[in-house]
């Protein structure tokens, strides 16, 4: 039995070694594609594949699943690629024009004015006009989509090159709306704009595989410094995906976990970009039970509404732990919402991993352990929350866990649950939530911090409210220009006797800002990157006609 | 690991000798004993090791098995053996609440198409073959999350799912059973069918069913392990054995391979242990094979 087994088992072998000889095992060499350059040869079916001016892969995630359309919130993070914005910042955030050449704002900041260049062609080939401009500003404010341009009254264009736009009141952060606003075309923008977006930006949409990978080819007809990289592939892999897709060379450039940065690729350089994209723990302000959200979700926690509960994790954390164990290094410790942008209060940073001094800050505040159990109470009270992560996201949730692993010294128990989204939501005014932000716009400090913003959503989740923080941020946002503002933002971060960071209400926790971390071919130079904003959309290609391929 | 050691100060060779002139009854006693202790100290391992190992040290991150850390560390430091551990027992336990409620029910269900037959009997084998023609995976997804998801919804899951082929076994040994000389005999004697199902029945079941219950271990312990990889209920910090195989696959790309590699083989052992621990019952049950 046992012989006739074996010897069953090597006829299958045999004959199994004979067809694979006959079908051959190895890739047939034609196979192997031909580098034409049809739409349908992506990545995937050509192996191997290697970048060239004429085509260049990228694994940089980003698929924006509303579409391509700015007026439903489509590169309010910035590079929207396919359309162009009346002003951008440079590499080192500076304001400068695009498809504006010049712009004033009015004695009471309510009206600006924003002569445009004539020389702008969408790509079909229609010129772009001020009345191109002045429908996508009031389109954006009409579908209050992402794009927050709720102050906007109205906008006219006065002539071809000039338009008006009135504000309800004086907004300093305004400016931001001509920054990452794409315009789009009157006459080509209907329903099926986000599918198909058409645009004066450097490249131009030539197939989209949702889920798959969108293709864009360069606009001939852009007004700026042609592009040098011909066509851009963008895949949509995950993150673990984009490694493996490096590894084999068939991406030029691949974003990937902070935690895979560490490896090498032959033939690719790391590319870390320094970004504002940071991640922070949200404490609910309010004692349990104050008020209910307007979806009836409950507001507030007994336990982090006091202040030296706050003060006290904000001094135990030892971020730069956090920075080196989770992040490999790839990040730095954040203190504020802002950090590395011009209004950032250095002042406002603390010197962590001090667990003496939180353990002070919770004896004046009147927290002890009176029971032995390793915990603090106050009043019958024990310090227990619990620390709300995205589950699909491995960095919040080491951030979770790491950042529970350092408050149990201090006598503070972080309990660590993972959840989506949607199951978070209606926790999240009442627990501790790892939240993830960072933008080049004010607006969202603003929203994060300020009482009103507090509406039940993601917006100041934890109610946060300080009436002297409100007035400044109000003088901020009342500000005639950006620069004047700087002073108002600052101050609302900590102004030497009040704040919202750490020495004053410490209403978060802010933990790492990540840098962006990209494998990039070794034959392409990406020039001189931008501080990124928060991940979504493609930030990275914000300088993308500097783009070179340098081999030949 | 020595199960026949009772005399410490015999030699290797002497022992081996005294092992081999065992009778297969003892060597299968000894192999179910071996199974069965291999498997409680999986089971009881949590509450000896306690929470310790558990927690995230930042600063021993990915570290290759050692003998410190005999199965390495994980990307947040987490004693991988540990957390092998406790999420094995998890899963043991999660498979023997769920075996037992499956034995249950396919026994009741099976005794019960057997002996009543006719419109009983119809409505039972078209519910196991609904369970059948569904995906199983497909089931055991849509109960866990209309239940609710959570441990609460993955127990219940693989609890009501895997009792059908039991069920069917139990059935057929019945019917058999049901058409012998002296049960037709107890019938014309005027006992009722549960009497019979009682008398009767019931010997002839209870070595089918323990067997039965044995070898729906390592399905349900799969099971579970396929939700909780696939991401269902638990959160993805908890030491699950599907969760810990689940995050290894984000690794696999760059070489740390202790962190899928050393908890696959345990789950294997594990799995390969109850498959063993059902062998040696059933040569042991069955009359066929419980003389040699």
């Amino acid at each position: 039995m046992q012989i006739f087994k074996r010897k069953r088992l090597l006829e299958v072998l045999s004959v199994l070694l004979a067809s694979c000889a006959i079908a051959s095992c190895t890739p047939n060499p034609t196979d192997s594609n031909t580098a034409d350059s049809t739409a349908d040869s992506t990545a995937e079916s050509s192996p191997a594949q290697s970048g060239s001016a004429e085509q260049i892969v990228l694994a940089i995630g980003g698929e924006s699943e509303e579409g391509y359309d700015p007026t439903l919130g489509w590169g309010r993070y910035g590079a929207p690629l396919f359309q162009s914005t009346l002003l951008k910042r440079d590499e080192n955030l500076n304001i400068v024009n695009d498809l504006a050449t010049d712009y004033t704002v009015s004695e009471d900041g309510k009206t600006w004015t924003v002569t445009i260049r004539e020389d702008a062609i969408f790509s079909d080939g229609k010129p772009l006009t001020a009345a191109d401009v002045a429908y996508t500003f009031n389109k954006a404010a009409q579908s209050g989509g992402l794009t927050d341009v709720t102050q906007l009254e109205k906008a006219t264009a006065v002539d071809n090159k000039t338009v008006e736009l009135t504000l309800k009141k004086p907004q300093s952060t305004f400016v931001n709306r001509l920054i990452t606003l794409g315009i789009v075309p009157e006459h080509a923008h209907g329903k099926d704009y986000a599918r198909n977006p058409v645009g004066s930006g450097p490249y131009k949409m030539v197939q989209w595989d949702e889920g798959q990978q969108l293709i864009v080819e360069a606009n001939p007809d852009y007004y700026g410094e042609a592009p040098d990289i011909q066509r851009l592939v963008f895949l949509f892999v995950e993150e673990d995906g984009a490694f493996a897709a490096a590894k084999s060379r068939q991406v030029q450039v691949a974003a990937v976990p902070q935690s895979l940065a560490v490896q090498t690729i032959q033939g690719m350089n790391l590319r870390d970009v320094i970004s504002v994209d940071n991640r922070g723990l949200m404490f609910p302000y309010l004692p349990a039970n104050s008020k209910k959200t307007p979806d009836g979700d409950p507001v507030g926690n007994d336990v982090t509404a006091d202040l030296a509960i706050r003060q006290a994790a904000n001094y135990a954390i030892d971020r730069q732990a956090l920075v080196d164990g989770i992040l490999e290094g790839y990040g730095s410790p954040a203190y504020g919402p802002v950090s590395g942008l011009a209004w950032e209060e250095t002042k406002a940073d603390i010197e962590d991993a001090q667990i003496e001094k939180a353990k002070e800050i919770l004896a004046e505040g009147g927290w002890a352990d009176s029971d032995g159990d390793g915990i603090v109470e106050k009043n019958g009270l024990k310090a227990e929350f619990t620390v709300l992560y995205k589950a699909d996201d491995s960095i919040r949730q080491a951030l979770a866990l790491a950042t529970a692993e350092m408050l149990k010294p201090i006598g503070i128990q972080a309990n660590v649950e993972g959840k989506s989204w949607d199951d978070i939501e209606p926790l999240m005014h009442s627990n501790v939530v790892v939240f993830g932000w960072g933008s080049h716009d004010q607006t969202e400090m603003y929203n994060l911090y300020y009482s009103k913003a507090a509406q039940g959503d993601y917006n100041n989740a934890g109610y946060y409210a300080d009436p002297a923080i409100d007035s400044t941020l109000d003088l901020a946002m009342g500000a005639p220009s950006e620069a004047e503002a700087v002073t108002y933002w600052k101050a609302a971060q900590w102004d030497g006797k009040q704040g919202m960071t750490t020495k004053g209400d410490a209403a978060w926790a802010w933990l790492v800002n990540l840098n962006h971390t990209y494998f990039v071919d070794e034959c392409l130079d990406i020039g001189k990157s931008q501080i990124e904003p928060h991940g979504h959309g493609w930030p990275i290609t914000a300088n993308i006609t500097e783009w070179k391929w340098t081999c030949k | 690991m020595t199960i026949t050691v009772n005399s410490p100060q015999k030699s290797p060779q002497k022992l081996w000798r005294i092992w081999r002139q065992n009778n297969r009854r003892q060597q299968t006693l000894g192999a179910i004993v071996l199974g069965t202790l291999f498997l409680l100290g999986i089971i009881v391992s949590p509450w000896f090791l306690g929470e310790s190992g558990l927690s995230t040290v930042l600063t021993q991150r990915n570290q290759p098995p050692s003998l410190a850390h005999l199965f390495g560390t994980d990307w947040l430091g987490r004693d991988m053996l540990r957390r092998s551990l406790h999420g094995l027992s998890l899963s043991l336990r999660v498979g023997l609440l769920a075996a037992s409620v499956s034995a249950l029910i396919g026994t009741g269900l099976g005794l019960a198409a057997g002996t009543f037959g006719g419109w009983v009997d119809a409505v039972i084998i078209w519910i196991v073959d609904v369970f059948f023609s569904l995906p199983h995976l497909v089931l055991l997804i849509l109960i866990a999350f209309a239940v609710g998801g959570g441990t609460k919804g993955v127990i219940i899951a693989v609890a009501l799912t895997h009792w059908t082929s039991l069920a069917r076994v139990i059935r057929a040994e019945v019917l058999q059973t049901n058409s012998s000389d002296y049960v037709h005999l107890s019938r014309h004697l005027g006992k009722s069918s549960l009497w019979i199902a009682r008398h009767h029945m019931v010997p002839h079941i209870v070595p089918q069913l323990l067997v039965g219950l044995i070898l729906l271990f390592p399905h349900a312990i799969l099971h579970e392990a396929a939700l909780s990889f696939i991401g269902i209920g638990l959160s993805p910090h908890l030491p699950a054995i599907g969760i810990i195989l689940a995050e290894s696959m984000r690794h696999l790309s760059t070489g740390y391979w202790w962190l899928g590699v050393m908890p696959g083989i345990l789950l294997l052992l594990a799995v390969k242990a109850f498959d063993w621990l059902g062998e040696n019952l059933r040569s042991l049950f069955d009359p066929k094979t419980s003389q040699g």
